[in-house]
């Protein structure tokens, strides 16, 4: 889980580079690309999207890029497949280099490893459900029976089914997006990609659909790189999350990192509004207690690790006595107290207790 | 601006004042060069400015007369495409004839209902019926097999040319230029060199109704693979599609809709053009129309223009489906027939068609039954005759047709060409540089001035500033017809109710058809192809200023209104600014639709330019012709790119 680049991670990415425009290689690196966008845009008409993007994924992750509208993330993955070509740099999914491949290398990769998932879903209006469904098949060059019945499956997997031979304009974009992502499932990739999927979704069908992706997760252990621009969604699906800006991360980390401890004055401000008791776990805030201690009595009650501070919050206000911290083996380890509680609702720093990615 | 000075500081004044002096003083030096030049030369075109491109045409046409027996250009090239065109021509003809009557009118029904349901297919049949009603069968047959040998060509040549263009951004720059430069040429340019190539009669006719219909077809299916979305271009990509896959599963499919609209362009264009080429010698519908028009008798010319209206509805009926217009929802409103699989209605159509042929043949059905034909040649020379008799003078208020030819005549038409024809031309030249500087800069200037000059060099300058007077004319009588009215259908329902069907009608008529009402009552001369012009150019601009107008998106009208704007207030202060450039390109299209119904006046005595080309195309002067065309398209040239670039630079303040 942790940030540093192991060999056995499914998508690899050094020193990406995107730019728009004329030349874009000569702006790669050098002075100008560290202009600020409008000066860059009206001296040499280019716009730099992405710029010296670093990630290791490991097989089974969830990563969620995060940024505003405008920061490059969708290009950023594009550039993973070269639906984008970039402008410098290596992408390597499951250990082939992308940005070398030849056509052939790249089709294997599109077809076979990576499949995608758009923002505005993306479904051809010519064809049936099922036909769409069945489109990598197709592509793929599987036989009509067999891309039948997966397509069946799948429809029936995101709860459609029955549906097959209806048309994309006959269903509400939430029911859309779900035939986006049966999909992208029918090929069995290794991995998924998602450019804002729920963005265009009402709020309540979002979270239908990211509790679907919950679900999925816990039934396929496919890796996914997952492009959002609402904090929430990425809090709730991230195993780590990269908050881009400006075709950069800022910061790379678990939900816990992010919210904890914001790397700079950006990413405070993007996560001032959460509430932290919600993503903090009580490991953060608890006081450490060596084993077998002083004061492994006198609590209200115990918790083990990794439950959020909010569920211990009303256990504190009724209760004068703080809260012990167990770990899987039953012993204490911690206790958290009311005022440790307040002070992180207050906003307090609580980044000394965090192993933080020394990003400060 | 003054806000804007402020924050910028000194040397944006500095700057300004340079563009300034810039935009002001080099014109204005180079304009005063050309009129002392031109002082000095001589007020009239001097003889030596001569491109000498009458005595080299006629000289390029002897040769290809003498040689066009044995020479291989002809018996390799030309000659083997025009046998090509003639039996493909022949073909198609053979195979309607041989549906008779019966088996076209149902074949067109069935067309229309699967395309745009029962009411397509009642309006295309009863339309269709009407050329045999007016006696005009056969040769709306002859008519229509020619079109349909020119939109087939066309699309074989279109559709590969547009695939690529619509796929790469530098076959589109290509063919852009070369579309942008076709489009300008009235069609009698066209045919010309072709007649040079071909001769005349239906392989002339075909190949020149080709040319004409192939950049439509080129750009309908590039415009439709360019309207399909991105993301499913992604899609396909991201899936790992094959350029070819891509292709054919996704883009193909998603133009299709684009391209169908399109078809119905490249028909109703080819239709136009068919009809045109009578002027080549093919018989049909126009012929009949063009013996009229040459005899002067409004009945001979009337009955067979109808038929060319009726032709045009059901063509336009059965080929806009409404399906194609508004999509898969109409669809499922829509009989089976229409909804079900492609390959099974071509089956039913097919099947039923020739079985109602057969039946028909074992009927003796050959010709269109005379019972149920009308001629209404007589009726109409006896109308022609009234109007004359009661229309031409002493109508109260208005003056009757006559005074009305009189005066536009004495008071409108003559000043303004006596102005451009007594002007010295190195005035014309200079006045045409300054427009062209003022309107979009040095460039534009050039390019005004260099084509003045060429029509001094073609020898066609005093028939180029005629043409050029009743143009503006035209214009300016088009424009303040066409605004107020099309203000009216832009902003009340109503109003678009009323006009809506007579805008929609008029679309489809070939320009030649618009002649026929006219001669009705103005006789001949200039004043009659004003009035066809202006009656051919005011549908489209008044289809585009309503049009600008409606694009205007209603958040800002609604600002308007809710600051208490009144609706005049609204209309002048919000609707019209930001439909200005809308509107400005609504008037450079009609530009173009006059330049070419002008010349084609020529056929009913309006002069000029086109009478150049009618002359080289019927009387084989190619030189004059040439001359004449190649001046046309200098004006074209100039016309279109002045009122382009009103529609595309915001006016300087
Ligand atoms: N084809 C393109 N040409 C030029 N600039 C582009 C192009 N695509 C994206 N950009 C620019 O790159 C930046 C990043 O865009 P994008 O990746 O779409 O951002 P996001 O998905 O985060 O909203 C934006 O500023 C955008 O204007
Ligand atoms: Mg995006």
């Amino acid at each position: 889980m942790g940030a540093g680049a192991t060999s056995d991670s499914v998508i690899e990415v050094r020193g990406l580079w995107k730019v728009f425009g004329p030349r874009p290689e000569r702006i790669v690196g050098s002075p100008s690309a560290d202009l600020s966008r409008r000066q860059l845009e009206a001296t040499t008409g280019n716009v730099v999207a992405v710029r010296e993007v670093d990630v290791d994924v490991a097989p089974g992750e969830a990563f969620v890029v995060m940024g505003l509208s405008g920061s490059g993330k969708s290009t950023l993955v594009r550039c993973l497949t070269r639906l984008i070509d970039p402008t410098a740099g290596i992408v390597r999914i499951g250990g082939v280099d992308v940005t070398a491949a030849d056509g052939e290398t790249l089709l294997d990769v599109r077809r076979n490893r990576v499949s995608m998932v758009f923002q505005h879903f993306g479904l051809l209006p010519h064809r049936s459900l099922a036909d769409n469904v069945a489109f990598g098949l197709e592509v793929r060059g599987v036989d009509k029976s067999r891309r039948r019945a997966k397509a069946e499956e799948m429809l029936d997997l995101v709860g459609l089914a029955g549906l097959g031979s209806a048309r994309p304009d006959q269903l509400s974009g939430g029911m859309q997006q779900r035939v986006g992502l049966a999909r992208a499932l029918a090929t069995e990739p290794e991995i998924l990609l998602f450019d804002e999927p729920f963005s265009a979704l009402d709020p309540l069908i979002r979270r239908d659909m990211q509790d679907e992706i919950i679900r999925l997760r816990s039934e396929v252990s496919t890796t996914m790189v997952f492009i959002t621009h609402d904090l929430s969604e990425a809090l709730r699906l991230g195993d780590r999350i990269a908050i881009m800006r400006d075709g950069r991360f800022v910061q790379v980390g678990t939900p816990a990192e992010v919210v904890g401890a914001p790397a700079d004055e950006y990413v405070s401000n993007f996560v001032r509004d959460v509430s932290r008791s919600h993503v903090l776990a009580v490991e953060s805030i608890m006081t450490l207690i060596g084993a077998g201690g002083a004061g492994t009595n006198g609590f209200s009650a115990r918790v083990p690790l990794g439950t959020k501070v909010c569920d211990v919050m009303s256990r504190l206000a009724h209760h004068d006595l703080p809260v012990g911290v167990i770990d899987e083996d039953g012993i204490v380890v911690g206790s958290v107290d009311r005022i440790a509680a307040l002070r992180l609702v207050a906003g307090e720093d609580v980044l000394d207790v965090i192993d933080g990615t020394g990003d400060r | 601006m003054a806000i804007a000075a402020v924050a910028v500081g000194t040397p944006a004044v500095a700057s300004d004042r340079s563009v300034r002096w810039r935009r002001l003083v080099i014109p204005t030096v180079v304009v005063a060069t050309i009129c002392v030049v031109g002082a000095w030369i001589g007020d009239g075109v001097p003889t030596w400015l001569d491109a000498r491109v009458r005595p080299w045409s006629d000289d390029v046409y002897d040769w290809t007369v003498q040689n066009n027996g044995d020479h291989w250009l002809f018996t390799r090239v030309f000659e083997p495409i025009a046998d090509t065109l003639t039996a493909t021509n022949d073909a198609v003809l053979w195979v309607l004839r041989h549906l008779r009557w019966p088996g076209v009118l149902t074949l067109v029904a069935l067309i229309g209902w699967r395309t745009g349901g029962a009411r397509a297919a009642i309006v295309g049949m009863l339309a269709m019926a009407g050329c045999g009603v007016l006696g005009f069968w056969d040769e709306t047959m002859v008519t229509i097999a020619l079109m349909l040998v020119a939109v087939i060509v066309a699309l074989l040549i279109g559709i590969p040319l547009g695939i690529l263009a619509g796929r790469s951004d530098r076959a589109e720059r290509w063919l852009r230029g070369v579309l942008d430069t076709a489009q300008v040429m009235p069609a009698f340019v066209y045919f010309l060199p072709v007649v040079v190539a071909f001769g005349i009669r239906v392989p002339a006719a075909a190949i020149a109704t080709v040319v004409y219909a192939t950049p439509p077809a080129i750009r309908l299916t590039s415009h439709g693979l360019r309207s399909v979305p991105v993301v499913a271009t992604e899609v396909g990509n991201s899936f790992g599609c094959t350029s070819r896959q891509l292709l054919a599963k996704v883009q193909l499919p998603m133009a299709r809709r684009a391209m169908l609209l399109g078809l119905n362009q490249v028909i109703m264009m080819a239709f136009a053009i068919v009809v045109l080429a009578s002027m080549l010698g093919v018989a049909g519908l126009g012929g009949r129309v063009l013996s009229g028009l040459q005899r002067v008798q409004v009945g001979q010319a009337f009955a067979p223009g109808l038929a060319i209206v009726f032709a045009a509805v059901a063509l336009d009926r059965i080929t806009t489906g409404e399906r194609a217009k508004r999509g898969d929802r109409v669809r499922r409103r829509m009989p089976a027939f229409a909804r079900g699989r492609a390959h099974i209605a071509t089956i039913v159509t097919v099947g039923l068609v020739v079985a109602v042929a057969i039946i028909a043949a074992g009927a003796g059905a050959d010709d269109f039954p005379s019972a149920f034909t009308i001629d209404i040649t007589e009726p109409i020379n006896d109308a022609v005759r009234w109007v004359n008799d009661n229309f031409r003078t002493g109508v109260p208020v208005v003056g009757g047709t006559g005074s009305f030819s009189d005066f536009l005549t004495l008071h409108v038409l003559n000043p303004v060409r006596d102005l451009l024809v007594d002007s010295p031309w190195w005035a014309v030249v200079a006045a045409s540089f300054a427009i062209g500087w003022a309107s979009a800069g040095w460039r534009l200037a050039a390019l005004c001035g260099a084509c003045f000059v060429g029509i001094a060099a073609l020898r066609t300058w005093e028939l180029a500033m005629d043409t050029l007077s009743q143009v503006l004319v035209i214009i300016a009588v088009s424009v303040l017809l066409a605004v107020p009215i099309g203000i009216c259908v832009g902003r009340s329902n109503r109003a678009e109710r009323l006009l809506r069907p007579l805008l929609d009608a008029a679309q489809v008529m070939p320009a030649f058809v618009y002649l026929v009402p006219v001669i009705f009552l103005f006789n001949i001369g200039r004043v009659p192809g004003i009035v066809a012009s202006v009656i051919y150019a005011l549908p489209p601009c008044i289809r585009l200023v309503s049009l600008g107008l409606r694009q205007v998106p209603i958040a800002p009208r609604e600002a308007a209104i809710s600051f208490g704007a009144t609706p005049r207030q609204e209309l002048v202060k919000v609707q019209l600014p930001m439909a200005a450039r809308a509107i400005m390109l609504g008037i450079n299209q009609t530009i173009l639709m006059v330049l070419s119904m002008v010349v084609i006046a020529a056929l009913i005595g309006a002069g000029g330019l086109g009478l150049e080309t009618v002359y080289g195309l019927t009387k084989s002067e190619i030189g004059r012709g040439v001359a004449g065309g190649v001046s046309i398209v200098l004006l074209a040239v100039v016309l279109d790119r002045v009122t382009q670039s009103w529609g595309t630079h915001p006016r300087r303040t």
